[in-house]
């Protein structure tokens, strides 16, 4: 485990060692974020930018939040930046309509379980996050979710980010980032439930 | 009385903390009779919780590439 006061102790004081371990922590991140926002080309652009950004800006980093989600936070900036650069907002318009409960087949006509979930053999985050192959279908399955879903699932849960300013970034109303986050959530327990079933992704 | 289903879709405001006092109670009420909402509430917060703690990094990343382009400003 990285020491983020630490670490970012040495951002500050420039050095380039620091600079490379925050880099191959939170660059995937970035680049994931950035994705739905801006496009897979232009997500490392992006995600570069903000490196940038961070560097020149480390010394007003208070360390109140995370450093992912202050990061988080400037990449967001540079992924509007880009669009605007490029002439156009960004074109969310379809986002945050509710694609209903993808759970919904699980359920009799009297909203009770047809196929309740199972027992799992992990229950704690640590346990599960220790199977490696795990790792690799949770990034698989995120890309595939919605766009939507995918950019509230990451700014929040991943990036730490308030409700507030996560509907300020995809101009939506928080209650579609509260629902949006609701489904992304169930399409992901959804895959660990097959994970926790199957044994494989 | 709440249904399976409807607890399904309170599911991340019950984790969050977002629910109206008059509907909490609901909750728990049908909580306490339903062994299946309970283990899917569970499951639902172990996988928020999952995601949080993902650490996504990256050790293939050619960070020496942006390092570079940090130290040029020529860009
Ligand atoms: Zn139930």
């Amino acid at each position: 485990m990285v020491d983020e006061q630490e670490l970012v102790k040495r951002l500050r004081q420039g050095d380039s060692n620091a600079l490379e371990t925050a880099i191959k922590l939170h660059h995937a991140f970035l680049v994931a974020m950035a994705i739905p926002l801006v496009g897979a080309d232009s997500a490392d652009d992006v995600a570069q930018e903000t490196w940038l950004k961070a560097f020149a800006a480390i010394s007003k980093f208070e360390g109140r939040a995370k450093l992912r989600t202050w990061l988080a936070r400037i990449a967001i900036n540079e992924a509007h930046a880009l669009r605007r650069k490029r002439g156009r907002e960004l074109s969310l318009d379809d986002w945050g309509i509710d694609s209903g409960s993808p759970i919904g087949s699980r359920f009799n006509q009297q909203g009770g379980w047809n196929a309740p979930p199972s027992q799992w053999h992990h229950d704690t985050p640590e346990a599960l996050l220790t199977e490696a192959e795990l790792h690799e279908c949770i990034r698989k399955h995120l890309h595939q979710l919605p766009g939507d879903q995918q950019s509230v699932l990451m700014m929040r849960e991943l990036g730490g980010l308030g409700f507030d300013e996560i509907a300020r970034a995809l101009s939506l109303a928080e209650g579609n980032i509260r629902v949006l986050l609701h489904r992304g959530r169930q399409r992901m327990h959804a895959m660990l439930n097959h994970f926790e079933e199957v044994g494989t992704c | 009385m709440l249904t399976c289903r409807e607890m399904s879709e309170l599911g991340s405001e019950i984790i969050d903390g977002h629910l109206r006092f008059s509907t909490r109670l609901a909750v728990l009420m049908h909580q306490r009779m339903c062994p299946r909402c309970k283990l899917y509430i569970k499951q639902l917060k172990l996988t928020a919780e999952v995601l949080q703690q993902l650490p996504l990094g990256d050790e293939s990343v050619d960070s020496q590439a942006i390092l570079d382009r940090l130290r040029t400003p020529d860009r």
